[in-house]
């Protein structure tokens, strides 16, 4: 049994990412770097660097792909981006990102929002979006 | 009618009013029972009712480099806030930099003045740490000193791979119009008014390894004049205060430890009063442990003081006030549940001095209504959106 659970460890585990970071297709690049992708879902980076601005969609907190963006891609917990969000959208400082309701919705909503950018746990080969490493 | 249409078809969290504009808002409402002394109207061996808050925020983004954001506030505290309502915001940013890793931008209006973890949003009870402030370093008395005030103010933001840093710095001139300034300062009621005079604020907020870690640095001058009205008892004087707040937070999944530790240099001069010519080190901090035992559940602990005069702890080298109005250490337990959009709290305070007490509900003269030791109890429930 444990060296099963061993072998799930270190041969499963590392490929299993259970979400993907999407955005609209005409968004430059390939990968982002995890402490840009926080800022960017913490509201507090609003352009990409090519100076078009940014359009955060999410999915609600307790939503598995929400969760799963939080903790492996994000390298943080749900509370502490919905306490980030609350701080700056209730002192005027930035707004909140658009919630989504599904993930089929966060898809049609990345293909047709210039420098939208999202997340699903997994994209199809014919959805019209763009992958983005996060590294 | 329209609203409500509104309401009902927006997503959780904000209403999209057109491309780039949003609107949010926050409502609570709380009840405080106490053993002894007033808090948020009646509350001695009573049921006060008289705390409640209500506010609207509109933001409009015409496009990457410019953000309008204002806000309006009523707030009832028992004497001390009838629920005027106010702005209690309104600015204009302008984005100067965003490369990807380091933006740099300029608000220029009425801005929140950062100090602590907590101060921009005090008022929105769902983002506080507990049912009020903690008030031994965020205490309402000087709430609308601190609170938010005409200016401008430079900001930032730079990320790297295990940190995020951000900063801000702000030139303001503070609100001093608050009967609650005279009652602190000046231990009475006085005919004259306080006025703001240039002052600033500056704050750093480092947070690490992925928000685990969150520290802060606040610091600043904060700089108001008194003028007296006919029949003063005061002279013509000035205040200055240098904070300096201390924030320290780590966070696990179900844990979250938050410290924070300030002292207030106050030098005033020309009120032609000894005790008010004079210099002193306003010193408070707080730790609260916050648990979360299951979704949409937390649990709280805190303990918090507050010292007026740091090098007189005990408050018994001065006969104005009585000597436990010059201090107040408490301990605070609490729990909350959300629901949707509306957290649900109670929250019960062991408390020894009086310092954070309004003496405008619980005066010390002619007759001292104060009493030392008390317990409060409160209830609170916030909805927002």
């Amino acid at each position: 049994m444990r060296l099963y659970g061993w072998f799930f460890l270190i041969f499963i585990s590392p490929q299993a990412v259970a979400v993907d970071v999407i955005v609209n297709r005409a968004v430059a690049g390939n990968s982002l770097a995890e402490a840009s992708a926080r800022a960017f879902f913490g509201m507090r980076l609003s352009k990409w660097p090519d100076g078009r601005p940014v359009q955060v969609f999410v999915l609600p907190d307790a939503h598995p792909a929400h969760v799963a963006l939080c903790k492996e891609q994000l390298n943080l917990y749900p509370y502490q981006l919905r306490q980030s969000w609350d701080r700056l959208v209730y002192s005027g400082m930035a707004q909140a990102p658009v919630e989504v309701a599904t993930e089929e919705e966060m898809i049609s909503r990345v293909a047709t929002t210039p420098g939208a950018l999202g997340y699903v746990r997994k994209v199809r080969a014919n959805d019209p979006v763009k992958i983005l490493y996060v590294d | 009618m329209l609203l409500v249409a509104a309401l009902s078809a927006a997503p959780v969290g904000a209403v999209e009013l057109g491309r780039g504009v949003q609107a949010h808002g926050f409502f609570s409402q709380s009840l405080v029972y106490t053993s002894d002394n007033n808090v948020g109207g009646k509350s001695d061996d009573g049921l006060a009712t008289d705390m409640r808050e209500l506010g609207a925020n509109l933001s409009w983004r015409p496009n990457a480099d410019w953000l309008l954001s204002g806000q309006v506030l009523a707030r009832w505290a028992g004497a001390s806030d009838d629920g005027d309502p106010r702005l209690d915001y309104g600015f204009v940013d302008r984005s100067l930099l965003s490369d990807g890793d380091t933006s740099l931008g300029l608000r220029l209006g009425k801005i929140k003045n950062p100090y602590g973890f907590y101060n921009t949003t005090r008022d929105v009870a769902h983002t506080r740490p507990g049912i009020i402030m903690p008030q031994s370093v965020y205490m309402d008395r000087v709430r609308n000193f601190y609170l938010a005030a005409p200016g401008i103010a430079v900001y930032g933001n730079h990320v790297t791979k295990r940190s995020d840093i951000s900063w801000s710095l702000g030139v303001i001139r503070p609100d001093g119009d608050d009967p609650e300034l005279e009652s602190l300062f000046l231990t009475q009621q006085d005919p004259g008014r306080f006025k703001g005079k240039n002052s600033w604020l500056g704050q750093v907020l480092t947070e690490l390894d992925g928000s685990r870690w969150r520290l802060g640095l606040t610091l600043g001058e904060v700089n108001m004049q008194f003028r007296p009205g006919a029949g003063s008892a005061f002279g013509a004087g000035s205040s200055r205060l240098l904070p300096l707040v201390l924030s320290l937070e780590r966070n696990t999944e179900k844990l979250s430890l938050t410290a924070e530790y300030s002292e207030v240099r106050n030098s005033g001069s020309g009120y032609g009063i000894p005790g008010l010519d004079d210099t002193n080190t306003l010193l408070a901090w707080y730790v609260q442990g916050t648990y979360r035992p299951a979704e949409h559940w937390r649990v709280y602990l805190r303990r918090g003081e507050i010292y007026v005069d740091k090098s007189d702890r005990e408050g018994v080298r001065q006969t104005v006030v009585p000597p436990y109005a010059m201090f107040a250490k408490n301990w605070t337990l609490g729990v909350r549940r959300d629901i949707n959009e509306w957290a649900l709290s109670a929250e019960w305070h062991r408390v020894d001095g009086t310092l954070w007490v309004s003496p405008l509900d619980t005066p010390f003269r002619p007759v001292n209504q104060q009493k030392a030791d008390w317990d409060m109890l409160l209830l609170q429930a916030a909805w927002y959106f």
